[in-house]
């Protein structure tokens, strides 16, 4: 009896174990949101929104708005950032596409 | 009535135990589909947060200038202009652009000094050195992150030579290394001077890259940036328009191993569903004599529904624990490159990692309800088979 029980009792407990991490790790997160003061402060100083990540294509390092207008205007045929990831959706479905952005034409908007 | 669904429950157990070769398929195919499944939404959700939490420190406004439909250089009459705007609190003109060095893309920042407002807590994040002052301006000195420090071997003092897009070497003094615990927002940074930078890019006096805006606290940034939108050529993003990008980004990338990784999940639940009929043609005898002894049809589907309870709780759970720990661990290594496309993680910093509620409720309900269906039905289907027929079919 108690080998078959093994089984539904390591789930219980992985099951626990899943939720603790989910625990610990949204509190990491809302800590780090409110932390480190001085992150922040770097942050604030240079003023780019993304983080460091690096790329082997100019146009996917800070601010965002370049990584649109680079990926759409700049390179020939250049729906490749952002708009060649989309796989199981449409970007007119999704409302950062289909505001209104001042001087920013990026697609039609359908009414 | 507890005792019945006691007997019931270890009647399941028994049964996962007998149709060993069911349990073991069930198992693996569900923990490896879920193991990688939990990491892309794992570290999809840590770069989302980042990227929300860097977001929050932009500027409430950025103003760049618009010709043809393509960036041009903004004209620094900008920043005057946009300063007389109500509700307008500090406008900060920015110089930055990108730097090569090998293989790698590093962003150059050039701050304008004599009015950044720089706090003393700036300080902390740095490993060494020191964070810039108004008397650098001009001089060559940058601040570097972990990344560049690391591939050139730089120390507080070394000189680094840049080679500008105008291929003209120019050369910098590092006087300060920022540290590790920051690297995940500094580790491509160099940070100089708005002078030095403009110098590096060959700017012309009279241009910018962009202006930040601050707008006051009591004022929406819609509203300020509805007037800014005004001005002549001017393409004004706020704030909350590149949250909502990055967040998309980000998703949209998550988005095809999400997609490949759950067609992955229907298969796996297909073999559990052919699983569970091969294994109902087996015990198809079994059912009709505990239908004789008198078992119902509910206690039937009960006894599946324990087993693929255990099952998936247990599959899912170990596969969860597995993406946290590939993702923490290991770095992702292999899926975050694929989750980055041509974006790449320097090696200074752990991706981030966020285990999120929605996320694990996803992953619940994406793979223990399907199991649920997949095993239940043909239990079912046995069940409501008249006993006597279904011991005779099953011994023909």
């Amino acid at each position: 009896m108690r080998k078959i029980l093994a089984l539904p009792v390591a789930a219980l407990l992985m099951f626990v174990l899943v939720l603790s991490m989910n625990l610990v790790s949204e509190q990491a997160w809302s800590d780090a949101a409110r932390r480190v003061e001085e992150e922040q402060a770097i942050r604030r100083v240079v003023g780019l929104p993304s983080i460091a990540i690096g790329t082997y294509y100019g146009a996917t390092r800070n601010p965002l708005l370049e990584v649109y207008c680079t990926s759409l205007y700049d390179v020939p045929g250049g729906y490749c950032y952002i708009l060649a990831a989309i796989f199981v959706d449409t970007p007119l479905r999704d409302p950062v596409y289909s505001r209104t952005i001042p001087g920013f034409n990026m697609t039609a908007q359908r009414r | 009535m507890l005792r019945r669904h006691r007997n019931l429950f270890s009647y399941s157990l028994e049964c996962l135990k007998k149709y060993r070769m069911r349990t073991t398929v069930i198992l693996i195919a569900f923990t490896v589909a879920v193991s990688m499944l939990s990491s892309v939404f794992f570290v999809k959700d840590g770069l989302e947060r980042e990227a929300e939490m860097s977001v929050a420190m932009a500027p409430d406004i950025t103003v760049e200038y618009l010709k043809g439909g393509r960036l041009l250089l903004t004209p620094s009459s900008y920043a005057d202009a946009v300063k007389k705007i109500d509700g307008v609190e500090k406008v900060a003109p920015r110089i930055w652009g990108y730097a090569g060095i090998s293989v790698y893309t590093f962003t150059v920042i050039g701050l304008d000094l004599s009015s950044a407002n720089v706090p003393s807590s700036v300080a902390a994040t740095l490993a060494k050195g020191r964070f810039l002052r108004p008397s650098d301006a001009g001089t060559g000195a940058v601040v570097v992150g972990q990344l560049l420090a690391g591939m050139l071997d730089l120390d507080v003092g070394s000189s680094m030579i840049l080679l500008s897009e105008a291929i003209k070497a120019r050369k910098f003094e590092v006087v300060g290394i920022f540290s590790g615990q920051s690297s995940i927002y500094t580790a491509d940074l160099i940070v100089m001077s708005i002078e030095d930078a403009r110098r590096f890019f060959e700017i012309p006096e009279g241009y910018v890259t962009d202006v930040c805006v601050y707008v006051r606290e009591d004022v929406f940034a819609e509203e300020v940036a509805a007037k800014i939108s005004t001005l002549p050529n001017s393409r004004v993003v706020t704030r909350d328009l590149l949250l909502r990008g990055y967040k998309y980004s980000y998703a949209s990338r998550g988005g095809i191993y999400t997609t490949i990784w759950t067609i992955l999940l229907v298969a796996v639940t297909l073999i559990s569903f052919s699983q569970a009929i091969i294994v109902g043609h087996e015990s198809r005898f079994e059912v009709g004599l505990l239908k004789t002894f008198g078992f119902t049809t509910l206690d039937i589907i009960e006894i599946r529904l324990i087993e693929s309870m255990t099952l998936g709780l247990f599959a899912a759970s170990l596969g969860m624990i597995i993406g946290a720990v590939y993702s923490m661990w290991f770095n992702a290594a292999g899926l975050a490159d694929i989750l980055l496309g041509w974006a790449f993680l320097p090696r200074q910093f752990k991706i981030p990692v966020h285990i999120s509620s929605p996320s694990i409720l996803a992953i619940y309900s994406a793979t223990v309800i399907p199991l649920l269906f997949a095993t239940v039905v043909p239990a079912w289907l046995n069940a409501i088979t008249d006993p006597e027929i279904a011991m005779r079919r099953a011994a023909a």
